[in-house]
C-alpha cells in the first residue's frame, strides 16, 4: 500500500508539473507605428511588437498558452507618450493584473509593468491597451491571446472537438483621422480618472481582417485551405466598432462551438454568425464538397444597423489529402482585359488549369467550372454579365490557385 | 376523475392564493433633459411621480403579481402605454387624462414598456422603460440602455421627423452616464464574492450595444431576442434594439472591475473618456 501511495505521490506530482509550466510573453509598446493599406496609404499607428527593430504589426503578436500555465506576461513602453497597459479581455484575472489604469496600474515609457495569472479555460481571448481605450485600441494596441487545452492538443477544449488546423481571423476596422496626431498625441493626467480628449466621429474606411483587406486577403495567410478530409477550427474575434455578419458556404457545414472561451452547449449548426465588437466565437468546419467560395464578413454600423464594407475571405477546399496554396502568380493571362464580352484565359505553359471561377465586385460567384478537365491551357470565356470589376480565379493541376481581376466594359 | 378534478380544484385555489394583486402608477413627464456638456433639449419620460425625472421608472414586481397600473397623462399631447413582449397595451391617453391597465407576465424576466402612440417618434423621446418580474430573492441590479442623438431629439421635439442618419453623441445607462452610473444604486453592482446576483438589461434606445465584463463570466438566463442561446457563459453579451437580457453573476474573486460598450466610441461623451456606457461593480471579498 505504501509502495502504491509513493507512484500516485510522483504521479501527481509529474502531472502537475506537466500541467504549470511558466509562460514568459514580452510585449513592446510602440507610439510610432507606421502600417501601409491596401490602397498604398500609409497610417500612424500604435501597437505592440516583440522586438524593438520591427514594426508592430496590427493585430499584436498572437500569444498562447496552455490550459493550467501560469503566464508572465512583461509590457516594455517604449512609446514616448502615454502610460499603456494590458488589459486581458476575457481572462477573467484579478483587479491588479486587469489593465484598467485607475484599478490597477500602468505603465510608462522606458518602464515594464509585469502582469501575472494562470490561463484558464481553452479558448479565444483579446489583450489591448486600455489606456484611453477607445484611441488605443483603434491605433493599433490589441492582439489575441489563445489558451489551448492543458496537452496543448489541437482540440477545443479537454475532451472537445478535434481539429486539424487552427485558424484566427480578428476583425476590425480603421478611420484615417483617428489615425492623425492631432487624435493620437493626446494629453494624458494621469491623477484624473476621466480624460478630456479630441474624439472624432467614427467613420472608418478600412475594414480589416488580421490587420489586411480587399486584394490583401486573396494572400496565402489568409485564405481558408482546406481539404474534404480535415476539420478546421475558426477563431473568428471582433476586435473593431462595428458588428460582423459572417456567412459561411453552406458546403462548410459550420457549427459554432464555443464563445467568449466557453463551449455552446448544444453546439449551433448556422451557416451566419454575428460577432459584436469584444466577443470571439469558434467555429468548426467540416466540408463535404470540393469548392472554390469565400467567407463574407460585413461590417455593421451598430447605430444605423447598415452595412458599411464586406470583406472576403477566399475558401479553397479541394482533395482529401493535401492543402491548395492560393495565389501562387504562375502567371496566366486574360486578354483582351478590359473587354466587352469575350475574354481569352491561356494557361502559363505547360501548366494545365483544372477548375475555374469568376467573382463580382461583392465576392459571390458568378460562374464556375469545377470538374477536372483535361490539360485545359486555354479557353474563351463568353459571359453575359453587367459591367464592373470581376476576378478569375483558376485552379492548377498542382491544387494551387491564380488570380486575376477582369474588367468587364 | 372525481379525484382529479378535486386536485384541480385545490391546485387552482392555491395557486390563486399565490398570486398578488399590486396597485401601481405611472406619470408620463414632459420635462428637459440636461447633457453635461451644457445642452438643454426636451424629453419625456414615464416616472413614479408627477416631477419630470430623465430616467424611466423601472417597475419591478414578483412573477406571482398581476398589476392593475394607473397611468396619468401629464403631457400635453396624448400617449399610450405598451408592452409588446408582455402583450398589453393601453387605451390611448388624452392629455391631462388617466387610463388603467393590468399587466401579469407568464413568465419571470425581463421586458420592456414604451409609448406605443406615434412608435417610435415618442419612444425616441424618451418613453420607453423596463419591467421586471422575478422569480428570485438574488440582489438584482437594473440597466436600461439608451442613447442620445441630440439633433434627432430636438427635431422631433418640433414634430419633426429626423432624416439625418442616426448618430448619437451620449451613451447612458438609466439617463447616466460615467461616472454618475455609479452614483445609481439600481445600476451600480455591488456584492460578495459568491453571491448570486442577477443583472437586468434592456435596451431602449436605436443601437445595439456589446457590453464587455472585466473579471467574470456571466450566465445568460434570458434572451428575448435569442432564447436558443439561454445558458451559455459569456463575458460580452450583444443586445439589440427593444430587446431585454437577464444576467446571473456569481462573483468568483473580490475587486472593482468594470462593464462597458466595447463598442468603445459608445464610452466616450462629447470629448470625455470613460464617458458614456461604462460602470464599475465593486466585490467584496
Amino acid at each position: 500500500m505504501k509502495t502504491f501511495f509513493v507512484f500516485v505521490f510522483f504521479v501527481a506530482t509529474s502531472l502537475s508539473a506537466m500541467a504549470q509550466e511558466v509562460v514568459n510573453h514580452l510585449l513592446i509598446a510602440r507610439n510610432l507605428g507606421e502600417k501601409v493599406m491596401h490602397d498604398g496609404l500609409s497610417l500612424r499607428t500604435f501597437g505592440f511588437a516583440q522586438t524593438l527593430n520591427e514594426q508592430p504589426p496590427i493585430p499584436g503578436p498572437t500569444l498562447y498558452a496552455n490550459e493550467g500555465d501560469s503566464v508572465v506576461l512583461d509590457l516594455f513602453n517604449v512609446s514616448q507618450g502615454a502610460p499603456h497597459t494590458i488589459h486581458l479581455h476575457g481572462l477573467d484575472v484579478n483587479q491588479e493584473n486587469d489593465g484598467v489604469p485607475h484599478l490597477s496600474f500602468e505603465v510608462h515609457h522606458m518602464d515594464h509593468g509585469f502582469y501575472y495569472f494562470v490561463a484558464p479555460h481553452p479558448g479565444t481571448y483579446f489583450y489591448h491597451c486600455h489606456v484611453v481605450s477607445s484611441i488605443h485600441v483603434q491605433a493599433g494596441m490589441y492582439g489575441v491571446f489563445i489558451v489551448k487545452p492543458s496537452d496543448g492538443s489541437n482540440t477545443t477544449w479537454d475532451g472537445g472537438y478535434a481539429y486539424d488546423q487552427d485558424r484566427l481571423f480578428t476583425m476590425s476596422e480603421m478611420d484615417p483621422i483617428w489615425h492623425e496626431d492631432s487624435v493620437l498625441e493626446h494629453p494624458h493626467d494621469t491623477t484624473v480618472e476621466v480624460h478630456d480628449i479630441s474624439i472624432p466621429a467614427y467613420n472608418p474606411t478600412y475594414f480589416l481582417v488580421n490587420g489586411k483587406s480587399e486584394q490583401q486577403l486573396l494572400e496565402p495567410e489568409i485564405a481558408l485551405q482546406t481539404s474534404k478530409e480535415a476539420v478546421s477550427f475558426l477563431r473568428m474575434a471582433n476586435i473593431g466598432y462595428l458588428a460582423n455578419r459572417i456567412t459561411f458556404p453552406s458546403e462548410l457545414n459550420a457549427t459554432i462551438v464555443s464563445t467568449d472561451g466557453r463551449p455552446i452547449m448544444p453546439a449551433e449548426v448556422s451557416d451566419t454568425l454575428w460577432v459584436l465588437p469584444g466577443e470571439r466565437y469558434g467555429v468548426l468546419i467540416e466540408p463535404l464538397v470540393d469548392l472554390m467560395d469565400s467567407i463574407s464578413i460585413s461590417y455593421v454600423n451598430m447605430n444605423t444597423h447598415l452595412s458599411e464594407n464586406i470583406q472576403y475571405i477566399p475558401v479553397n477546399v479541394s482533395g482529401t489529402n493535401s492543402l491548395v496554396e492560393l495565389n501562387q502568380d504562375l502567371g496566366f493571362k486574360l486578354y483582351p482585359n478590359p473587354s466587352d464580352g469575350a475574354v481569352f484565359i491561356v494557361a502559363p505553359e505547360g501548366i494545365p488549369y483544372t477548375g475555374l471561377k469568376v467573382l463580382n465586385s461583392l465576392g459571390q460567384v458568378v460562374y464556375s467550372e469545377l470538374e477536372i478537365k483535361q490539360s485545359n491551357q486555354s479557353q474563351i470565356l463568353n459571359l453575359d454579365l453587367n459591367q464592373g470589376s470581376y476576378s478569375i480565379e483558376v485552379l492548377y493541376e498542382n491544387q494551387t490557385i491564380d488570380v486575376l481581376k477582369w474588367i468587364k466594359k | 376523475m372525481n379525484r382529479i378534478l378535486i386536485c384541480f380544484l385545490f391546485l387552482s385555489i392555491g395557486l390563486y392564493g399565490l398570486s398578488n394583486q399590486i396597485l401601481d402608477t405611472l406619470y408620463i413627464n414632459q420635462g428637459f433633459f440636461q447633457t453635461f456638456n451644457g445642452s438643454t433639449i426636451s424629453y419625456k419620460s414615464f416616472n413614479s411621480a408627477s416631477d419630470f425625472d430623465k430616467t424611466n421608472a423601472i417597475l419591478t414586481y414578483s412573477s406571482i403579481d398581476t398589476v392593475s397600473l394607473t397611468l396619468i397623462n401629464n403631457d400635453v399631447i396624448s400617449h399610450q402605454f405598451r408592452s409588446a413582449s408582455l402583450g398589453v397595451s393601453s387605451v390611448v391617453i388624452a392629455p391631462g387624462s388617466q387610463a388603467n391597465i393590468s399587466i401579469h407576465a407568464e413568465q419571470a424576466g425581463t421586458y420592456i414598456y414604451y409609448d406605443g402612440q406615434d412608435y417610435p417618434n415618442n419612444k425616441n423621446l424618451g418613453l420607453a422603460g423596463m419591467i421586471v418580474f422575478k422569480n428570485s430573492n438574488a440582489a438584482s441590479f437594473y440597466w436600461n440602455l439608451k442613447e442620445l442623438d441630440t439633433l434627432w431629439v430636438n427635431e422631433l421635439s418640433n414634430g419633426i421627423t429626423p432624416s439625418a442618419i442616426y448618430n448619437p453623441k451620449f451613451f447612458l445607462i438609466n439617463g447616466n452616464h460615467n461616472p454618475n452610473i455609479n452614483l445609481d444604486p439600481l445600476a451600480r453592482v455591488v456584492g460578495n464574492v459568491g453571491d448570486t446576483i442577477l443583472i437586468h438589461i434592456s435596451n431602449t434606445g436605436n443601437a445595439s450595444h456589446s457590453l464587455h465584463f472585466h473579471g467574470y463570466h456571466l450566465k445568460l438566463l434570458q434572451s428575448s431576442e435569442h432564447p436558443y442561446q439561454e445558458g451559455r457563459i459569456k463575458d460580452t453579451f450583444p443586445i439589440h434594439p427593444m430587446q431585454t437580457l437577464t444576467l446571473q453573476m456569481v462573483p468568483h474573486q473580490p475587486g472593482e472591475y468594470p462593464v462597458h460598450d466595447h463598442n468603445l466610441v459608445a464610452v466616450t461623451g462629447a470629448n470625455l473618456y470613460p464617458n458614456g456606457m461604462f460602470l464599475t461593480m465593486l466585490i467584496t471579498p
